[in-house]
């Protein structure tokens, strides 16, 4: 039984490290097969979650609108009758006039690119810290395509990457394999803002007699035709010239907290060096 | 095998929402990877390959990684479950809890050196090297509760006349 086992064992392992790799190699390969089996995956999974975030609003805003009130309610029923009324309008007012100020930059952003865009929400996060991602709920269905970027109300979020026919994948600007032509906007310095994971980026090849300080705004230069010039990437939040090498080392923190994303606009061109 | 494999993965997936309605992105507690290496322990072998491979997938298609690095991860959390399964006597929460931050350890260090083989840039070691630890001590804290969770539903599923495992009585 022993030898047997063993061969078993050893034909699982090498099963299993043939089928990663080729899983790998293709996806590396931008496989057709595997992105449809991730969109069959994300159309399968992603409304449950869809689904569950509304019902936990929704959850949220009886408990803040009714249960919250249940210590009033027992000194005067009448009262309270009046006063969770008045709670609840007062939450929808406030509520309200958070979504309307949320509307209004991303109206004022959608004037500011002056070219056509779509509003989105989050749905979802990336499952885990080696990459960053977020699921949105808008896909190929309403005209999302893969390279377009995505924008929030403060600045840059990121680009699509991969696009469903009801969702679409955008990875952040902090994401590890992002990258894109930047300047500093008071001295017009240019270099290449890559993703370091977690909530920071860093702005590369910039030569250390280049003026840059903390406090800097990093702009899109506009060259790559990813992003549209002038929009925000973030701020500088330290530089490092004493390193070996000609660039100094230069740490951008994002000015949108994209951790905590909940509206977006994808503007719905893919190549912005190609629009007039 | 069916009925074993849809409910597990469907716990799988409920832990899933879980993490991503409540804890992402501040906060990233491997409780699918935990969940994992404990039905990994189980006796049967079929149903934590099977759920390591749904799982897997199921992370890969969230992820902005190459398809197939959260798959090779969930199994890489299955190998090492079977084997502390075969040397290391697991009875006492104390020695389970160590074996799963091990694993948890490992499986992070394993996704770091496929990440360094594909040519992507990994985050330095240094970078959130405390954060990412803080992490991996939390979810192996909750190694007694996902425990009880793996052992309720091989009862619950024993009670209506599935079991995970025809070889093996339960432990």
């Amino acid at each position: 039984m022993r030898p047997r086992f063993r061969f078993r064992a050893s034909l699982i392992i090498t099963a299993t490290l043939l089928l990663i790799i080729s899983l790998l190699s293709l996806s590396l390969k931008r496989s057709p097969i595997l992105e449809k089996v991730e969109g069959m995956v994300v159309s399968l999974t992603a409304p449950g979650l869809h689904g569950l975030r509304y019902v936990g609003r929704s959850l949220s805003g009886v408990w803040e609108g009714y249960f919250y009130l249940v210590g009033v309610q027992k000194e005067n029923a009448a009262l309270r009758q009046r006063l969770q009324e008045y709670e609840q309008k007062e939450l929808r007012y406030q509520e309200a006039q958070h979504t309307l100020a949320r509307l209004e930059s991303l109206l004022s952003l959608k004037k500011q690119v002056a070219l056509p865009v779509t509003g989105a929400r989050v749905i979802a996060y990336d499952p885990s810290l080696w990459s960053r991602c977020a699921l949105l709920d808008q896909g190929e269905d309403h005209g999302v395509k893969r390279g377009q970027p995505v924008l929030s109300a403060g600045g840059i979020v990121g680009r699509i990457l991969e696009v469903y026919p009801h969702y679409s994948k955008v990875m952040l600007i902090v994401d590890r394999n992002s990258g894109a032509d930047a300047m500093v906007q008071r001295t017009r310095v240019r270099g290449i803002l890559q993703g370091k994971g977690a909530n920071r980026c860093s702005l590369g090849y910039v030569p250390k007699s280049a003026d840059v300080k903390a406090g800097d705004l990093v702009l899109a230069s506009g060259l790559g035709g990813v992003f549209p010039k002038g929009q925000v990437f973030g701020k500088i939040s330290g530089a490092n010239k004493k390193t070996p090498g000609v660039f100094q080392e230069i740490e951008v923190t994002p000015v949108v907290d994209l951790s905590a994303l909940e509206e977006v606009v994808v503007v719905k061109v893919v190549n912005l060096a190609a629009t007039p | 095998m069916t009925v074993p494999v849809i409910l597990f993965s469907l716990v799988g997936l409920g832990l899933f929402y879980f993490q991503n309605l409540l804890l992402f992105p501040q906060v990233r507690l491997r409780l699918v990877g935990l969940f994992l290496f404990y039905v990994g322990l189980r006796p049967s072998f079929s149903l934590a390959f099977s759920l390591a491979v749904v799982l897997g997938i199921l992370q890969d298609s969230f992820a902005t990684t190459p398809f197939g690095l959260h798959l090779g991860a969930a199994l890489l959390l299955v190998g090492m479950a079977r084997f502390c399964r075969r040397r290391l006597l697991l009875q006492k929460i104390g020695p389970l809890i160590i074996a799963s931050l091990a694993a948890l350890t490992l499986q992070e260090m394993g996704v770091m050196l496929i990440l360094m083989l594909l040519g992507l840039r990994p985050l330095a070691l240094s970078d959130l090297a405390s954060l990412r630890s803080l992490e991996i001590l939390a979810t192996a804290a909750l190694a007694p509760l996902m425990a009880t969770l793996v052992i309720g539903l091989e009862n619950f599923l024993s009670r209506h006349g599935w079991h995970t495992s025809r070889s093996m009585p339960q432990e």
